[in-house]
């Protein structure tokens, strides 16, 4: 539910339930007034009756008009007191003479309206009477009718005009919210776009943009420094990586060595350079993702396979591996380092996971690059792209297909893996 | 990350300029070219090593040492700066990362100097920026740490040959003879055909005459470092083999010798 739903819900219910209760009290304010009102004309006309008496020293003749009706009944003397009654009042048509004619259509003599009754006596002669004076009160029904329909219309109104102005004030309120969470699910860790500074006078909205461009800050500064760490480690690993290197290579200038000895040094060999590839990729996986290189160009991708192809030569013929492919003419624009990189990584591990005469296939076209291969006949889980995932007796550095996604991320292509037997498939959808 | 095709690249773009520069030459001194392969050939080479581990500094120095080549080493920037300032080498070996300074600076001031030495740059940064900064500023090679010092060698030699312009477009190796710039190799008077790897491993062994070079450094200077193809290099045997027998075939005393199953060297016992 959006806050401004929810913050209209509350607010509606509030302001109707406020509004009923103050109408009941203002309805009851109104006829408590309408009725005082009556009473003292109820008031007035007893008096009237009380001076006749006094006067005539009889009953006034009853009559009814100005819609009051007075009535004598004799009574017990002392057994009526003096109140004020609501009561009916019972209107007869023709008597009051047009003034309701459109009620006229109803059958009957008359019709009962709401009235207001005052319960008197006087004391004629010897008789004691009671009074009975009623008043319509239709007239002040019609007003209180009115009023209310008038006063109902304007906080029908007033809600209408709240509810319009609430809509578009809290979206335009709530639109530097919707701009921070915009910014923020664009927000990658990696790129050096900050989250910019938000225009907009309203506090809390300030507050939140400052809290999130300093987590912001904050996460991308952690981020760059562990990076830096990654960065400054490998660096120095270089140097003594390079040192042993050269030892090595001044060692095996010194003399004889036995079979032993000449074993005991081919695994150094391979130990340091895979620790020396190890540490070249990791600087490549963090220059990647700095995007520290921008050597972009225009690269005619198959010619660049083609090439790698002529690299490979060798190495297929060594494991005796058939090599099938077809390449279409497909330009792209990127760095042609990485390319290389990528396409390097893609066919060494074509081969290193081959068996001895087995299959590799490289099909270019428009919109995608295929590199499958033979191996073990077992598909590979997609743990393959995480860093140093590593299948059982893999001599690689465990990094090679994360760069390989990482550049391929870089450039807005996908590279994915397929297990079609007996080929494992690694596609580059160029689009 | 150094690789065969970069490397060949890098060659082709010096052996137009060499090629021009030697044409010159022939134009206005046609003696000069027919003396030069023996001037080469007597010629020792200075080298200075400017690098401040002291490990990888002694090893180079070892390894360049001979064949009456001498070489003097600098540690830190200033040491440096004074060297250059006083002595002319063939080729410096100029590492960025010093303490005192940036090697860069080194570069720049040979540079305005106009001093003719040849620069190669060793660095631990990896970077293609670096390396392209560093090659326009005029070095003419750039090499990442680690490496072998059978690549340096190669390629400080690929530099002097440049260098030292007369007619570097012949190199000579007892009755081996190669046209640098045609890319042609001879026996004596009779021309071997050998495939590109093959020409380039050959030139490789030249240039580190006398030394054992490991397999992992053939691998690498071939088929760049990125080939990782871990301990498997029975593809390189192959490649051994052929050449030898081209080589033997065109009447060629045997000069490659496999060195207790590490590596390989071209001697000339």
């Amino acid at each position: 539910m959006k806050l401004s739903a929810r913050y209209n819900r509350v607010n509606l219910i509030t302001t109707i339930l406020v509004l009923l209760i103050t109408g009941i009290i203002y309805y009851q304010a109104i006829s408590l007034i309408l009725t005082n009102l009556k009473d003292r004309e109820l008031v007035v006309e007893e008096n009237e009756i009380f001076e006749y008496v006094k006067l005539n020293h009889t009953l006034p003749q009853t009559f009814e008009s100005n819609d009051q009706q007075i009535t004598f009944t004799s009574a017990t003397p002392g057994s009526v007191t003096r109140q004020f009654i609501n009561t009916m009042y019972f209107e007869r048509w023709g008597i009051d003479d047009g003034r309701k004619k459109h009620r006229r259509k109803h059958n009957g003599v008359g019709e009962y309206e709401p009235g207001r009754g005052l319960i008197s006596s006087v004391t004629v002669g010897n008789n004691y009477y009671k009074i009975l004076i009623i008043v319509s009160k239709v007239e002040t029904e019609d007003l209180i009718r009115i009023i209310f329909t008038i006063t109902g219309g304007v906080i029908l109104l007033l809600l209408l005009v709240l509810l319009i102005t609430n809509r578009i004030i809290l979206n335009k309120l709530w639109r530097p919210f919707y701009s921070i969470m915009k910014e923020l699910r664009l927000f990658s860790i990696a790129d050096s776009k900050e989250i910019p500074k938000l225009e907009t006078s309203i506090d809390e909205f300030n507050e939140l943009n400052n809290a999130v461009t300093t987590m912001t800050s904050k996460a991308k500064h952690d981020y760059k420094d562990l990076k830096t760490f990654t960065e400054n480690a490998s660096h120095e690993l270089l140097t003594p990586i390079a040192v042993i290197n050269s030892k090595l290579d001044t060692l095996i200038q010194t003399g004889k060595f036995s079979e032993k000895q000449s074993k005991l040094l081919n695994d150094l060999y391979g130990g340091v350079s895979r620790l020396s590839r190890l540490n070249q990729s990791l600087l490549l996986l963090v220059k990647i993702e700095n995007g520290l290189l921008h050597d972009q160009q225009q690269i005619n991708l198959r010619i660049l396979v083609e090439e790698m192809i002529v690299q490979f030569d060798e190495i297929f013929a060594d494991k005796e591996l058939g090599l099938t492919y077809t390449l279409d003419d497909r330009e792209i624009y990127a760095s042609r380092y990485l390319i290389e990189i990528l396409l390097n990584n893609l066919i060494s591990n074509a081969i290193r996971h081959n068996y001895q005469g087995g299959e590799i296939i490289i099909n270019l076209t428009s919109d995608s690059l295929i590199i499958k291969n033979t191996g073990e006949d077992m598909e590979l889980t997609d743990k393959i792209f995480t860093r140093f995932h590593k299948s059982s007796g893999s001599e690689g550095s465990g990094l090679g297909l994360t760069i390989s996604r990482q550049i391929c991320e870089n450039f807005n292509f996908s590279l994915n893996y397929q297990f079609s037997s007996p080929y494992h498939v690694f596609t580059i959808s160029l689009i | 990350m150094q690789s065969f095709s970069d490397y060949c690249k890098y060659e082709k773009k010096h052996a137009e300029k060499t090629k021009e520069f030697v044409n010159k030459c022939a134009h206005e001194n046609p003696e000069s070219l027919q003396n030069s392969s023996l001037h080469l050939k007597k010629k020792n080479l200075k080298i200075l090593i400017i690098e401040d581990e002291e490990g990888l500094r002694e090893s180079i120095e070892e390894y360049f040492i001979g064949e009456g080549n001498i070489c003097e080493t600098a540690s830190t920037y200033q040491s440096a700066m004074t060297k250059i300032s006083l002595y002319r080498y063939d080729c410096i070996l100029l590492d960025i990362t010093l303490p005192g300074g940036n090697g860069i600076n080194i570069l720049n001031a040979i540079k305005e100097n106009n001093h003719p030495d040849g620069v190669l740059i060793i660095s631990a940064r990896n970077s293609l920026d670096d390396k392209l900064k560093g090659l326009n500023l005029g070095a003419d090679d750039y090499l990442v740490k680690p490496f072998h010092l059978s690549e340096l060698k190669a390629r400080v030699s690929a530099i002097i040959r440049r260098k030292t312009f007369n007619g570097s477009n012949l190199l000579l190796f007892k009755e081996i003879s190669i046209d640098l710039l045609a890319k042609q190799v001879k026996v004596g008077k009779l021309p071997v055909k050998l495939t590109r790897k093959e020409y380039a491993l050959l030139i490789y062994f030249i240039a580190n005459k006398g030394k054992v070079i490991s397999k992992n450094a053939i691998a690498e200077h071939l088929w760049g470092d990125g080939i990782d193809m871990a301990n498997n290099f029975d593809f390189i045997y192959s490649h051994i083999k052929n050449i030898r027998k081209k080589l033997m075939e065109a009447g060629c005393n045997d000069y490659l010798k496999a060195a207790y199953g590490m590596g390989y060297k071209f001697d000339e016992q």
